[in-house]
């Protein structure tokens, strides 16, 4: 019998062959004794396996088992703790990028709208900085008349 | 505050409560599981420390996938192929560091045990399920790891040729061929057991 006949039967025996090929098989085991015993033999192995599965216990208690698990498990999430921040950032970046977009928007509006005079006031005032004595500010209201400076103290000489 | 009794719930309750990060619900699944899982990394190792550490590392494993359950098999299904594959890894890297011996050559190729004569007569006959029990443990640790690997997963965890070679990551072929010798080997300790009785 060749190594393939060989796996072939080990499949019709596993229920891995179907159809033509099964039919094919299972005619050539009625046939050739050589091959019936092969898969009596397959089948036998097979059988003296069930409800075998290796058995083993853990060799420690619950008390000691468990504690192992878990201590690995915290260690695990706190490393995994970092690799959550630029997943945070990234959301953070979502929310704030339409935040810096309308603030840009506003002061955009804004400088536009003070240079085109959309928000001065009736009531003009000025604020001066006198040249000779840079620590001296002074400042003029037209409609109430009044005039207040501010001197830097100690006045520099 | 009072801890929760998970003993009365099953495993579908615990795995809930587990996933929404409740640790004492899942303390119960290992206290539940945890020979199986064991049993299955030590058939695979035959060794008490190994077995030990990889099934502990299967459990961090179970615990960190948790939300990847799907309940398509039971969750000590799941569990025992977490734990399948990280022997599996493990084994891999320890073969990278061992030279294979000439018995594991001849075994990938089908050694003697392909040419024996069929054993026809049945091993399980006049044994005492104990007796049969030790002799399958025994035969079991007198093949390699790729053998003995492949028969647990389809005898013991029926799994098929295709799903075998996927976590094995090795070709059907391979599958079948180490398959039939771990099976042929098997039967001719089977048998000599039933001559030396």
């Amino acid at each position: 019998m060749t190594e393939d006949q060989q796996l072939q039967l080990q499949a019709f025996s596993d229920g891995e062959l179907k159809g033509r090929g099964a039919r094919e098989v299972a005619a050539w085991v009625a046939r050739d004794p050589e091959a019936a015993a092969l898969l009596k033999e397959l089948r036998n192995t097979r059988e003296a396996l069930k409800g075998f599965a290796p058995q083993s216990k853990v060799p420690v208690s619950r008390e000691l088992y468990w504690p192992g698990i878990e201590r690995r498990i915290r260690t695990v999430e706190r490393e995994r703790a970092p690799s959550r921040s630029p997943e945070f950032l990234s959301m953070l970046r979502r929310l704030l990028m339409p935040a810096s977009a309308l603030a840009a928007l506003l002061l955009i509006v804004t400088i536009a709208g003070l240079q085109s005079g959309l928000f001065q006031s009736a009531h003009k005032a000025d604020t001066e900085t006198a040249m000779a004595d840079s620590g001296t500010f002074t400042y003029q209201d037209y409609a109430s008349g009044t005039t207040l400076v501010w001197v830097g103290y100690p006045a520099e000489r | 505050m009072a801890e929760t009794d998970h003993s009365s719930a099953d495993d579908g309750a615990l795995v809930r409560a587990a996933q929404k990060g409740d640790t004492g619900a899942f303390e119960e699944l290992v206290a539940r599981h945890r020979d199986k899982i064991y049993a299955r990394a030590y058939s695979m190792m035959r060794n008490e420390d190994e077995a030990l550490d990889l099934s502990q590392e299967a459990w961090v494993k179970g615990w960190q996938r948790l939300n990847q359950f799907n309940r398509k098999s039971s969750f000590s299904t799941w569990m025992t192929r977490i734990v399948i594959n990280l022997c599996l890894d493990e084994l891999r890297k320890q073969k990278r560091h061992r030279s294979e011996s000439i018995e594991e050559m001849g075994e990938e190729a089908g050694g003697v045990e392909r040419q024996m004569p069929a054993v026809t007569a049945n091993p399980t006959e006049r044994l005492e399920r104990g007796e049969l029990r030790q002799r399958i443990d025994e035969a079991m640790r007198g093949l390699s790891h790729e053998h003995r690997t492949v028969l647990l997963l389809h005898e013991f965890e029926e799994m098929e040729y295709k799903e075998i070679a996927r976590t094995m990551d090795c070709s059907i072929g391979t599958v079948m061929s180490r398959l039939f010798y771990a099976r042929r080997k098997l039967a001719g300790l089977l048998s000599d057991l039933r001559s030396e009785n």
